[in-house]
């Protein structure tokens, strides 16, 4: 007894629904992705996050704030350190976080360790050197001021955020 | 002219950075502990922590110049020729991939014995037990280590341009 075959129409029926499931998988993905990420979002980046650093304690002249947070590379969860360099502008009495991250690329940047040009920061990989505003100087690897990192207060410490990139000189 | 930002680390974006800013990464650093099974498993695993830290560290500060590759291992009961002569070999490939710079790191003291049978620089650091410590001060101690490899590198670089 041979089994029944598949008729043509039969075929083609199939295969049309096949593909088509396919093609709306491929369309939905993203989309859901697209609705759920924030949720995914929020718990890896958090918002603001704290650092040991007293607001009241900052002076003109900036200091290197560490603050640790958890990230997950791949299934690797891991503490990440970043820092920031943080004074209070004299003239206008707020507080400026910058990234220490040398935008030319990546090393990291001091405040005030080359001693050609005092009060400045310095990347010592390729020389590169930002005013005390973050702003790169003319003439130097670097083509963009240093990222600002947004902050809060509370509870008379200070809180850090993302770094966001500025608008070059 | 590239703008990247991150890491030099021996991952695959990370190459790709690397080989898009050639012109500006000229050091290779490469990590060196021995790897002991048996008796000294715990002091080898330490000694691979402290450099493994470090070297991450230092990987940080000098992100767009250098680029951290892999350790290199070996057994602790392996012939010291035979370990030198592996080393001289990642070496002689290194040189001719346009490194200008190469620095070893390593806790071994016997490296000191052999800083001159190769081109890179050794450079050797006593290993610090950081079990005892907290992460935040594993983390003072290494960033003053860094500074002082600072100051090292930046010596290196000016001297052979």
């Amino acid at each position: 007894m041979s089994k029944e075959r598949v008729s043509r129409r039969q075929f083609l029926s199939y295969t049309l629904t096949g593909v088509g499931g396919f093609m709306a998988a491929g369309m939905l993905m993203p989309m859901v992705r697209f609705a759920v990420d924030p949720v995914l979002k929020a718990e890896a980046g958090g918002d603001f996050i704290a650092t040991k650093q007293k607001v009241s304690e900052l002076t003109a002249e900036p200091v290197r704030v560490d603050f640790t947070f958890k990230q997950k590379d791949a299934w690797y969860e891991s503490e990440v350190t970043n820092t920031a360099w943080v004074y209070r502008d004299d003239k206008t009495d707020k507080i400026v976080a910058l990234s220490p991250v040398c935008k030319h690329l990546g090393c990291t940047v001091n405040w005030n360790t080359d001693k050609e040009h005092p009060n400045q920061f310095f990347c010592p990989c390729h020389y590169g050197r930002y005013t005390k505003d973050g702003t790169n100087v003319k003439g130097t690897p670097p083509l963009a001021p240093l990222d600002e990192y947004p902050f809060k207060e509370k509870d008379g410490y200070l809180y850090l955020g993302k770094a966001k990139p500025r608008k070059g000189a | 002219m590239q703008k990247v930002g991150g890491k030099m680390k021996w991952i695959p974006q990370d190459v790709e950075t690397y080989l898009n800013a050639k012109e500006y990464v000229d050091t290779a650093v490469i990590p060196i502990y021995s790897v002991s099974v048996g008796g000294d498993m715990k002091q080898s695993a330490a000694m691979a922590e402290f450099i493994t830290l470090l070297t991450s560290h230092l990987e940080r500060q000098f992100t767009g110049r250098l680029l951290l590759f892999p350790p290199f291992t070996y057994l602790k009961v392996e012939k010291t020729e035979k370990v030198l002569g592996d080393l001289q070999i990642w070496e002689e490939n290194i040189v001719n991939s346009e490194f200008k710079h190469i620095f070893y790191i390593t806790t071994e003291i016997e490296w000191r014995t052999h800083e001159n049978e190769v081109d890179g620089s050794l450079i050797w650091l006593p290993s610090l037990p950081l079990e005892q410590m907290s992460d935040s001060q594993k983390m003072e101690m290494i960033d003053s280590q860094v500074k002082q490899l600072l100051i090292l590198f930046t010596q290196k670089w000016h001297e052979n341009g």
